[in-house]
């Protein structure tokens, strides 16, 4: 009699066995793939003009923005709509991994109520739909930044870290919402407030170094800030950001991946029942 | 979670499934949705309010290659939790349940949980959630679409779909991808007459000596057709297990329901 292949026993509360979910998750890659495609497809982003409108879409955002900036702050330079379309397309990165990942899971109910899976693709295929919307509006911000005439340099380069550690605390972030929304289904409700709160809280509108120093406790509590500023440093102004910011993000990021992921895991057999 | 492709040569009468004094009980809330906002009206006003469901309740069971078991017993009776418990989507609140092989759930159903895509689009999905290989799926695809008999609507949004397509495409994801355990849940009971003729002969040429069919279906003249043991669930316990014609009489008995057309007419 050969070994069963698997055995469904009561679950405590807790953690799965990690390596046999990571093998599991690996090895439906392709699934997180597909899914990301016929989404993208979906919204009709495989067609010119649904590609012109991912551009079009944050170029038309940055511009009312900017006229706000005008308007409120006064007179303004070209370097300021370099750091604001900047700012603007990373902070859409993230905006997107929540707005994608908050109904990821409940969306995919007859597929959670059918199927063995493990539910964490849903929320990761959410964040790949985020980048796969983001990667046109770097193009568009490096083209904006050669017409403005901003310097491009070497230490442009940081930017990568910055963009890999945004894209781990957009990870974590529509892990988390996706899993908060299982048992409180308004928070897709909420979330536009809180993405408006969040713009406002970072960097974009107003640069870093402006911050009134009466307001400095944004900088703290806001997980966007310190990354917000460092890609800005790297991408507008093309100097080395501030090793203690880009730390400061990489704690962020970490500390909500883990937690999230911790109350994911350990609460996903019971998806089936909640949906 | 393995994949579908691995699929052994099982000998009949080899265990397939053993199910060993399960049990589920799950809580519900009485709130229609969950809700932060209700969370926080009742908020001082005690407990909760919530219903404990006993969904199964001590089912010792076990399930062997080369047999076809039925299913039967009334809504709520907690025939679905049982398939969902085999299949590894939901954890059982007591026992334990080993399975010695790959499992197709009702893929079926999952196929299509994405209405805004197309019918080929979810029938990948679905797939690749069940963790096939996007090769597996193509090399199964055209005999999935021929089997629908869908035609050009497999590239269609599935929410333009009616309830009989749906179905139609359900079976045939069932019934094209061959694991070692197959559970048929009620994916059966749309379609025209000719498709229900269609998928049952499909369902006799899948009783095969490797592998062990699970059927659940209110259509006892079926069941009792192709099963060759069947088992009756009544608010999650047992209450009968055994060969059909005799399960099935003590079914209709209990419900109070003559052999009548009505009870036969589903697929």
């Amino acid at each position: 009699m050969s070994t069963p292949l698997q055995v469904y026993e009561p679950f405590k509360a807790g953690l799965p066995k990690l390596g046999r979910y990571w093998k599991s998750l690996w090895s439906r890659r392709t699934f997180i793939k597909e899914y990301s495609k016929s989404e993208l497809r979906e919204q009709h982003f495989d067609s010119v003009f649904g590609q012109l409108w991912l551009v079009i879409n944050p170029l038309l955002l940055s511009a009312v923005y900017f006229i706000l900036i005008i308007i409120i702050g006064g007179a303004t330079d070209s370097a300021r709509y370099a750091h604001l379309t900047a700012s603007l397309f990373l902070f859409y990165l993230v905006a997107n991994s929540l707005t994608g990942g908050v109904k990821s899971v409940t969306a995919g109910q007859r597929l959670i109520l059918n199927t063995a899976f493990p539910r964490i693709m849903l929320p990761i295929s959410a964040l790949v739909i985020a980048i796969f919307k983001f990667l046109p509006t770097l193009v568009v911000f490096l083209v904006i930044k050669a017409i403005v005439g901003s310097p491009f340099t070497i230490e442009m380069l940081w930017a990568i870290p910055v963009l890999l550690i945004t894209i781990f605390l957009a990870l974590g972030l529509a892990i988390t919402i996706s899993c908060i929304n299982v048992y409180f289904r308004d928070i897709a409700s909420f979330l536009p407030y809180l993405t408006r709160t969040l713009l406002y809280l970072s960097p974009i509108l107003y640069a870093a170094s402006d911050l009134k120093p009466s307001l400095r406790a944004i900088k703290v509590v806001n997980p966007l800030f310190p990354i917000l500023d460092s890609w800005s440093q790297a991408m507008v102004q093309g100097e080395a950001p501030q090793l203690s910011s880009m730390l400061q993000g990489l704690a962020w990021a970490t500390g909500i991946f883990f937690i999230g992921t911790y109350f994911f895991l350990s609460r996903e057999r019971e998806f089936a029942v909640r949906l | 979670m393995s994949s579908l492709s691995v699929s052994n040569a099982h000998l009949t009468n080899e265990l397939a499934v053993s199910i060993r004094g399960v049990g589920l009980t799950y809580t519900t809330s009485i709130d229609k949705k969950p809700t932060l906002k209700a969370r926080a009206k009742s908020l001082g006003r005690g407990k909760k309010q919530t219903r404990v469901v006993r969904a199964l309740d001590d089912i010792n069971l076990d399930i062997q290659y080369g047999h076809v078991l039925g299913v039967i017993g009334t809504n709520g009776a907690g025939k679905s939790s049982l398939m969902r418990c085999v299949a590894g989507i939901l954890p059982p609140s007591q026992g334990r349940i080993e399975v010695y092989g790959s499992v197709s759930t009702l893929l079926a159903l999952g196929v299509g949980f994405n209405p805004s895509m197309s019918g080929r689009d979810n029938v990948f999905l679905g797939g690749l959630a069940a963790g096939m290989s996007r090769e597996e799926i193509a090399g199964n695809f055209d005999e999935i679409a021929e089997f629908s008999e869908l035609g050009d609507a497999i590239d269609a949004p599935m929410r333009t779909y009616s309830s009989g397509m749906y179905a139609r495409l359900a079976f045939s994801v069932a019934a094209t991808v061959k694991p070692d355990i197959l559970i048929i849940d009620e994916a059966l009971s749309t379609g025209d007459a000719r498709f229900k003729e269609k998928s049952l002969n499909r369902i006799k040429e899948l009783r095969t000596e490797d592998r062990a069919l699970i059927l659940v279906s209110h259509a006892l003249a079926t069941i009792e057709d192709i099963c060759n043991e069947v088992i009756w669930l009544d608010k999650g316990k047992m209450m009968a297990r055994g060969n059909p014609a005799e399960v099935i009489a003590a079914y209709r008995e209990y419900m109070h329901v003559r052999k009548s057309a009505s009870s036969d007419e589903d697929v």
